[in-house]
């Protein structure tokens, strides 16, 4: 009978996770690994392309089997940070956030994109300052995206219309 | 030899070689500095500018950029905890703590003094050992780069915090994330789940960024930290006696790292870890490592500065780039009619020492431009966190769009985000998966390449032509044993 307090533990349930995840991985290989590739019924390589990742794959299965078990026995009890349900609230607002911006950069490009996250990002840390908040998000993403472009050379996505925008303003 | 050197000493001194290198020391600095925007980066796009110089001024002026993007990418690393570059992945555990702390203006001159003192030595031990390190070099083949790739991550996994299981499965979860894509070897499929944006496999910034930088941010933002007062937190600067404490330190870290430097492929990442691992396992108080420890800073920095010298070993003899970086400025030779190689120093002697010379006197201009734009960059310390946040997570999309322009980086940025998140609650460290990550792929070849050469006897092999590699493998089970053991008695006591 596994403790509670263990079962519950975060330490418990990623060795858990990733035991599963390694023996998953271990079972379907052969519809995860491609074949070799043969010339004249003779491999390329020397070893196959499993192998590696079958060794590698055991030894982690074969350690995580003993960190669950450890804990199990009682040797490594730890907790994680203690945080409140507000804190973890806080968190997936966060992350939900952060995949909007992923999502919404290359459909609505980087200055929509940018200014609306950055803008929810500061009110979410408790920036009321609404003037602030603006030439933070409108000023933020225009000079980097003009510091990358132009300068560093480097590609960001961007709406044609804005593009242009920036073309005729500064004059190319 | 002496006559070339003194030739090329004569050569070196030019007013636009010294103009131009510094030029790049800021821009790499500056580009360092910025999360997400790699010294490759910036080294690939200003690349063309060189072939428009003179060689003695286009190559110190890449070797500039090179110098101060390492450096520079241990700004954000001491500050927000992001490492500008992967170099400064070891930086960022002590110097963000310090900064916490109020102590980040200490723990950005430990940065540079030890960055510019471990640059400057290995490039005077490079310019002196230049013929027989190369001659030892080439001895070198797969067996013994695998046996040293799988030395460097035990001693990783040794003394990776208090749990060297939990490290060895985070190293081993790593190694596995390096498979996803196309095999090395044979060029096969392997874990893409038929999709094809992982065929390339999985770029290693948004992995960096989005496992170190992320779970910072978002642990801010989880416990509502609007109240932490930024401003002001520069404190004190390093004094002659903090840093004297850490001359040891970074001696050996120098030593390390210019080993690295010249075994190609292993890289200032592998140069920064072990030099860490080291200072901590040699540290009688190892307990204050990871918790802002200005040694831990000296150690990283002078190790992955240290390569940036030997890596001219291979690539000026053999011809060899030792890494992404070096393998731009094997471009930067070639289209200068510089063909690198052993008749390079029978034909363009005096170039070839002009630029080593070039190399250490950019250090000296690395020491006077990096303390002078050190308030120019610790400013992002003092924007309020409501400011501050949005910016720092925009820079990091940024940058991991940038690194291949494909939207799919910006959910793995994501993804490893809140998988950092999660490995922090869990109390696994993700810092072995990034090593077992970086390291993986070249292992694999090594070890794929030993197994071609063995010709499918692996122990008559080792036992016949390989005895060195052989050596360093049957001794790795012990050095990971007794550093482990020493570290669990030292934090016991």
């Amino acid at each position: 009978m596994i403790n509670r307090e263990v079962k519950k533990s975060p330490a418990f349930m990623f060795a858990v996770t990733v035991l599963v995840l390694a023996c998953l991985a271990l079972v379907f290989m052969g519809s995860l690994v491609a074949a070799p590739k043969l010339l004249f019924g003779r491999s390329l390589t020397a070893i196959s392309p499993d192998s590696f990742p079958f060794v590698i794959l055991t030894l982690m299965a074969l350690l995580c089997v003993l960190q669950v078990g450890m804990q199990v026995r009682g040797f490594q009890i730890e907790s994680g940070p203690a945080l409140g349900k507000d804190g973890w609230y806080r968190g997936t607002y966060f992350f939900a956030i952060l995949t909007g911006y992923a999502l919404m950069m290359v459909p609505f490009g980087f200055q929509i994109s940018s200014t609306i996250a950055t803008a929810l990002l500061s009110v979410q840390m408790g920036n009321r300052n609404w003037a602030q908040i603006a030439v933070l998000s409108i000023c933020g993403p225009s000079l980097l995206y003009l510091g990358a472009t132009r300068l560093l050379a480097v590609s960001l996505p961007e709406l044609n219309v804005i593009e242009l925008a920036y073309g005729s303003l500064l004059g190319g | 030899m002496i006559e070339q050197f003194i030739e090329g000493f004569g050569l070196a001194l030019r007013v636009d070689t010294f103009v131009m290198m510094g030029l790049g020391l800021f821009g790499g600095m500056l580009v360092g500095a910025l999360p997400g925007f790699t010294t490759l980066m910036a080294m690939a796009i200003l690349l063309p500018i060189s072939f428009f110089l003179d060689p003695i001024v286009g190559i110190p002026f890449l070797l500039g950029i090179y110098k101060g993007g390492i450096f520079g990418g241990s700004i954000p690393a001491i500050l927000v905890s992001m490492p500008g570059t992967g170099a400064a992945v070891a930086t960022s555990i002590d110097g963000y703590k310090l900064t916490q702390k109020g102590k980040s203006r200490k723990a950005l001159d430990m940065a540079l003094f030890s960055s510019v003192l471990g640059d400057m030595s290995s490039d005077i031990f490079t310019m002196m050992m230049i013929f027989p390190i190369a001659y030892l070099v080439m001895q070198f083949g797969p067996p013994e780069l695998f046996a040293v790739l799988l030395m460097s991550l035990v001693i990783i996994a040794a003394t990776s915090g208090s749990n060297p299981m939990r490290a060895l499965i985070m190293m081993l979860l790593g190694i596995w994330l390096s498979f996803i894509g196309t095999d090395p070897l044979g060029g096969v499929e392997r874990f893409t789940f038929g999709l094809f944006e992982l065929k390339s496999g999985i770029p290693l910034l948004p992995m960096l960024i989005g496992v170190f930088a992320i779970p910072e941010v978002a642990s801010v933002v989880m416990r509502n930290e609007k109240a932490r007062h930024l401003a002001g937190l520069m404190g004190e600067r390093l004094t002659w006696a903090e840093f004297k404490k850490t001359l040891r330190t970074i001696c050996r870290s120098t030593v390390i790292g210019t080993g690295i430097g010249t075994i190609p492929g292993l890289g200032q990442v592998v140069a920064a870890m072990m030099g860490y691992s080291a200072a901590k396992n040699a540290s009688d108080h190892p307990e204050t490592f990871g918790e802002g420890e200005l040694e831990g800073v000296a150690a990283a920095e002078a190790a992955n500065n240290a390569v940036n010298g030997p890596t001219m070993v291979p690539l000026l003899t053999l011809g060899i780039p030792g890494d992404n970086v070096t393998a731009i400025l094997l471009g930067a030779f070639v289209a200068q009619g510089l063909r690198p190689g052993p008749q390079l120093f029978d034909e363009q002697g005096a170039t070839v020492f002009a630029i080593l010379i070039a190399m250490v006197f950019a250090n000296l201009m690395f020491l006077a431009i990096g303390y002078l734009s050190i308030p120019f960059f610790s400013r992002l310390v003092t924007i309020k966190v409501s400011v501050l946040i949005p910016l720092v997570i925009m820079f990091a999309f940024a940058g991991a769009y940038v690194f291949r322009s494909d939207s799919v980086d910006l959910l793995m940025l994501v993804g490893f985000g809140i998988f950092g998140i999660v490995a922090r609650a869990a109390k696994f460290d993700v810092m072995p998966m990034v090593m077992g990550f970086i390291l993986g792929e070249p292992m694999e070849y090594a070890f794929g390449q030993t197994v071609a050469m063995a010709n499918g006897d692996l122990a008559g092999f080792f036992l016949g032509d390989r005895q060195g590699a052989l050596a360093v493998l049957l001794v790795i089970p012990a050095i990971g044993f007794l550093l482990w053991r020493r570290m669990r008695k030292t934090i016991a006591h």
